[in-house]
């Protein structure tokens, strides 16, 4: 192989000399991973703000629209269905930076019995206790949702009962399958960065579950508040601590984060043969 | 005059019925059993024989006079049993018995003439009767046998001619003893094996002795390719074995070549080596086809001086190449729901071998990851679109930017892969068309769209199916046009799509009804033929609609993303079903001087069936491209006509079909089929004296060489003595003796009684 096209070719690296493409900035927003401090002065944002704004050029490729972005749904449920309110903002952003995928900044938030689910595959629910019974509208809704191919990420952001009522409830909306312990060497762990524990904001539960749909991973279950390590304010601060690995745990919850999208998108792409020489490589 | 009787035989002229015959038989039997138990308390042994004798004969003598023996004198005559000689009259018949002798023919009529006076003994007791055989019977003339048949017929049977003996006719009444069976032995009906088991007892079952005389014992100079051995089909890209059998008789040693060849072209060269003392050898050829279709290929071996036949140094056949799976490679510009439910739609069609890279990350991307942290692999750009390119049978672009990743390089390799008869198919995205930069491209060439300079419309809108989509396979999601039409309907709109114009010669499939580009509605589905290959331009990226979105807004499991990419694919690989003109040939291998016949089916631009489209048919050498023979036929209303083109010589032929219709053509297809350079019986040299000595045994019969010149042992039976004429009866039974000794019989066994005091 030709090795000047291979370093060059990282499934996308390198672009020719003198052509290097501005990226979109979903929201515009500029995003760094370091925490601002509060007392950081306006005039600096706005600054910073507006020297992105005008070394933004114009022209550059977008997606047709929304539906053609990755655009996260929060599932909305009586309960408190959203605790961690900037989560899947900071997750889209984070996924817009590191990777090819094009998302939309601003989640949608519809009911579980609503038919425009079907239009964006990628459904998240969020808790802090127990997820209510599932209305027979919402479970049906569900269960065509999953079967179609709709993929759903359950995040618990309390004590383990969201995560374990999550695991009830969806064994009901597919029936004769119980949630299963996604193993260690699951695609979902290497669908983009190499991932070797499932951390959130804690470590509570060292593995996720989930329901599969044929071969598909269509449920992932985290009892571990990925949204609370995710989560991150208007003013650039990151609302939660996270342990007992600090930063570098939060850092390992967005690289799940991204994997989780990524794999709702690719599926089984990276247990295709011509990448686990490499994958086996790397994991030495 | 005393008529002359010659034989004779006991009968019984008693006028009484059978019944009473037996009745009075078993009264005198019980006359003996009830004097036995008479005299069982007697003393003296001699008393009881004496009585017991006296009372036997007695009865025996009754007996004697009640059923009135006498002879019937009988004047009888010999009828001669039938012996039937058969000579074999194949073509194999017509070889020479050894290298530059006579004829196999010949020797036999030599043996005939050696051995008649024998045959003219026989005559005595048994009618001759002469036939010839092959794969059927006919009766000929003696002094043709003797003088030498001509030797023509194509196949050799014998054991039909066999039974068509004993079974057939009455023969006037006379009886078959034998059969002589003058021949090679070669046989390719059901001898054609050699004796087993059901042929064994068939031979027993006809109950007469068969003697046979073999001709031909000698070697012969000959080299053949005796039969190929392959698979009737061979999956595309996969190795492929062949096996030949190569004879060879009297040839010395020699390093012989044997050729494998494709319509002329040679595709693989063995050598094998011939000795004296081996007849048979097998020589092995593997290959990979690179096509898929129907092909004639032919093995070879060279002609040498002074072989019996030359036309047996080859055989043709037809091997069908077919698509085992459909290899896809899907690239992929930035993962997506579009790509998503593509990806998993191959995925998990068996029919297709799917290999798809996806860029995850762009240059503008960081992950904040080293890269021994990230499971990317580098995009093997030289490997696909250079080394590999022809292995796939399907490209697909999914909003691919080719600038990125320095592919300018390799567009031309794509246009050709296509041009050469590959498949391309471009979806819409931000990076795909005029979009993509692809309009001034290789690629851009030969889609069949063309950007109109126009950004990407988001607007949502429900695809239009157009009147070329009404019927075309790729849009059919239900097989009436009103069903059609309203299963596309149904579905859900679409949000946005590439604006591009048709180009001419291209047939959009589904439109965007409120957006015009170039004069016409926007394309949202095209398809086109670039050389020998076939496009498709899929101008928005929201195909995926039709999958989750009409099944969870439809209430039902929606089929339409899933036909409408199987039908895709089918098309531009060149499902065979799917051509508009299909030929097949009635045999893909014909014997030599049979006629070469074909049906071609004929479909409308609509895929229906195109009653009344005109049809030429030319019948190509398929190595050396010449035209033999056309024929024009009008399609009925089922859009089918037959068609003979002739007897062709040995070798390989495609038979080719355009069609047309209203003046519009409509397509064109081939099928191929193989002569065979000889039939069975004349390429068959080996002359089979074993199998003519097998018959004998099993049936009972004897065996020679026809060098000989003798006739071969014969147990024939016997022939059958009928009566002819009168017959005279003599009664026995009045004579005065049998009387005489009942009288005293019965009288000396009263005295005997009385005197020892029996009552």
């Amino acid at each position: 192989m030709d090795r000047r096209a291979t370093l060059r070719a990282n499934e996308g690296t390198d672009p020719a000399p003198g052509r290097a493409r501005p990226r979109p900035r979903p929201g515009g927003r500029a995003g760094t991973s370091r925490p601002l401090h509060r007392s950081a002065s306006w005039s600096l944002r706005g600054i910073a703000l507006a020297l992105t704004l005008v070394l933004l050029p114009a022209g550059e490729a977008r997606a047709f629209g929304e539906t053609s972005r990755l655009t996260f749904v929060q599932g909305r449920y009586d309960g408190n269905w959203n605790p961690r309110t900037s989560a899947l903002r900071r997750l889209a952003f984070e996924i817009g930076t590191r990777t090819s995928i094009s998302t939309l900044p601003e989640e949608k938030v519809l009911d579980l019995d609503s038919p425009e689910l079907f239009r964006y595959p990628f459904l998240y629910l969020a808790g802090t206790g127990p997820l209510p019974t599932l209305s027979q509208a919402q479970t049906d809704n569900l269960r065509r949702y999953l079967t179609y191919g709709g993929f759903l990420l359950c995040d618990d952001a309390g004590d383990g009962s969201f995560a374990a009522s999550c695991e009830r409830e969806i064994a009901r909306v597919l029936p004769g399958q119980e949630a299963g312990r996604i193993p260690a060497d699951h695609v979902l762990f290497k669908s983009f960065f190499l991932v070797d524990q499932p951390a959130g904001r804690t470590l509570a539960r060292p593995y996720l579950t989930g329901f599969t749909e044929g071969s598909r991973l269509a449920v992932v279950i985290s009892a571990n508040d990925l949204g609370g390590a995710w989560a991150r304010d208007e003013l650039g601060s990151w609302e939660y601590e996270v342990a007992p690995g600090g930063e570098s745990q939060r850092e390992f919850a967005f690289r799940l984060g991204v994997n989780i999208a990524m794999y709702s998108l690719c599926t089984d792409y990276k247990d295709d043969q011509v990448h686990i020489p490499f994958i086996m490589k790397r994991r030495r | 005059m005393e008529a002359v009787y010659n034989d004779w035989r006991v009968v019984l002229l008693s006028p009484w019925p059978t019944w009473l015959l037996v009745l009075l038989g078993a009264l005198a039997v019980a006359g003996v059993v009830l004097a036995a138990r008479g005299l069982r308390k007697e003393r003296s042994g001699v008393r009881k024989t004496v009585l017991l004798s006296l009372r036997t004969v007695s009865m025996l003598a009754a007996l004697f006079v009640i059923l009135e023996p006498g002879v019937r004198l009988l004047q009888t005559a010999q009828v001669r049993s039938r012996l039937a000689i058969l000579i074999d009259g194949s073509a194999s018949m017509q070889l020479p018995t050894e290298a530059g002798g006579t004829s196999r023919a010949a020797e036999a009529a030599a043996w005939l003439s050696r051995v008649t006076p024998a045959l003219q003994e026989l005559e005595a007791n048994y009618s001759l009767e002469y036939y010839q055989y092959d794969d059927g019977l006919q009766p000929i003339e003696a002094s043709a046998a003797v003088g030498g048949l001509p030797s023509t017929g194509e196949t050799t049977d014998l054991l039909p001619s066999l039974r068509a003996l004993t079974g057939g006719g009455s023969h006037g009444g006379r009886k078959l003893a034998g059969a002589v069976v003058i021949g090679d032995g070669t046989d390719h009906g059901e001898l054609k094996a050699g004796l087993g088991g059901a042929t064994r007892k068939a031979l027993e079952g006809l109950k007469i002795p068969v003697s046979t005389v073999a001709v031909g014992g000698g070697a012969v100079k000959d080299l053949a390719i005796e039969a190929v051995v392959v698979e009737d089909f061979a999956f595309v890209r996969n190795t492929v074995e062949i096996e030949a059998k190569v004879a060879a008789s009297a040839m010395g040693t020699l390093d012989v070549p044997v050729v494998l060849r494709r319509e002329g072209q040679v595709v693989s060269q063995q050598s094998v080596r011939v000795d004296p003392g081996e007849r048979s050898y097998s020589v092995k050829f593997s290959f990979v086809p690179d096509e898929i279709g129907e092909f004639v290929f032919t093995v070879s071996a060279p002609v040498y001086e002074g072989e019996a036949i030359a036309s047996n140094n080859s055989r043709s056949f037809v091997l069908k190449v077919i698509r085992d799976r459909v290899r896809t490679l899907l690239v992929v510009g930035r993962p997506s729901w579009d790509q998503r439910f593509l990806r998993t739609l191959l995925k998990t069609d068996p029919n297709v071998d799917l290999i798809s890279f996806f860029i995850l990350r762009t240059p503008q991307d960081n992950p904040k990851a080293g890269e021994t942290e990230l499971s990317l692999i580098p995009f093997p750009v030289q490997e696909i679109f250079d080394r590999q390119l022809k292995s796939f049978d399907l490209v697909i672009f999914q909003n691919f930017a080719y600038r990125p990743y320095r592919m300018d390089a390799y567009l031309p390799n794509i246009r050709r892969y296509v041009e050469e008869g590959g498949a391309f198919v471009m979806i819409g995205g931000e990076s795909s068309f005029g979009e993509g930069g692809y309009d001034l491209t290789p690629l851009g060439e030969i889609l069949p769209v063309e950007p109109v300079g126009v950004a990407p419309n988001e607007a949502l809108f429900q695809p239009r199916l157009t009147e070329a989509g009404l019927r075309h396979p790729i849009t059919q999601l239900a097989s009436s046009a009103e069903a059609n039409q309203a299963a596309w309907a149904r579905l859900p709109e679409l949000p946005g799509l590439n604006v591009t114009r048709a180009k001419p010669g291209a047939r959009v499939l589904l439109d965007q009804p409120h957006l015009t580009a170039g004069g016409e509605n926007a394309p949202v589905l095209a398809v086109g033929e670039a050389g020998r290959g076939r496009v498709m331009a899929l101008t928005t990226d929201s195909s995926w609609f039709w999958s989750i979105v009409a099944s969870g807004e439809g209430g039902s499991t929606s089929r339409a993303y899933e036909r409408v990419w199987s039908n895709a694919i089918r098309w531009l690989v060149r499902d065979p079903e799917l051509t508009p003109v299909i030929v097949r040939a009635s045999q893909r291998s014909i014997e030599p001087g049979q006629p070469v016949f074909a049906t071609i089916t004929a479909r409308g631009s609509d895929y229906g069936p195109a009653a009344g489209a005109e049809i030429e048919v030319s019948l190509i050498d398929a190595e050396t491209g010449n035209t033999l023979r056309k024929e024009r036929r009008s399609a009925g209303v089922d859009g089918t006509a037959q068609v003979e083109l002739g007897t062709p010589q040995a070798g390989a032929y495609k038979i080719v079909a355009r069609a047309s219709l209203a003046g519009q053509e409509l397509g064109e297809g081939f099928d191929v089929v193989a002569v065979r350079a000889a039939s069975v019986e004349r390429s068959d040299v080996q002359a089979r004296p074993g199998l003519l000595r097998e018959i004998a045994e099993v049936t009972g019969g004897g065996f020679v060489e026809a060098s000989s010149g003798q006739l071969p042992p014969m147990d024939l039976a016997p022939p059958d003595v009928v009566e002819v004429g009168r017959a005279k009866d003599r009664p026995i039974w009045d004579r005065f003796w049998p009387l005489v000794i009942l009288a005293v019989c019965l009288g000396g066994e009263w005295v005997l009684r009385r005197r020892w005091g029996y009552p």
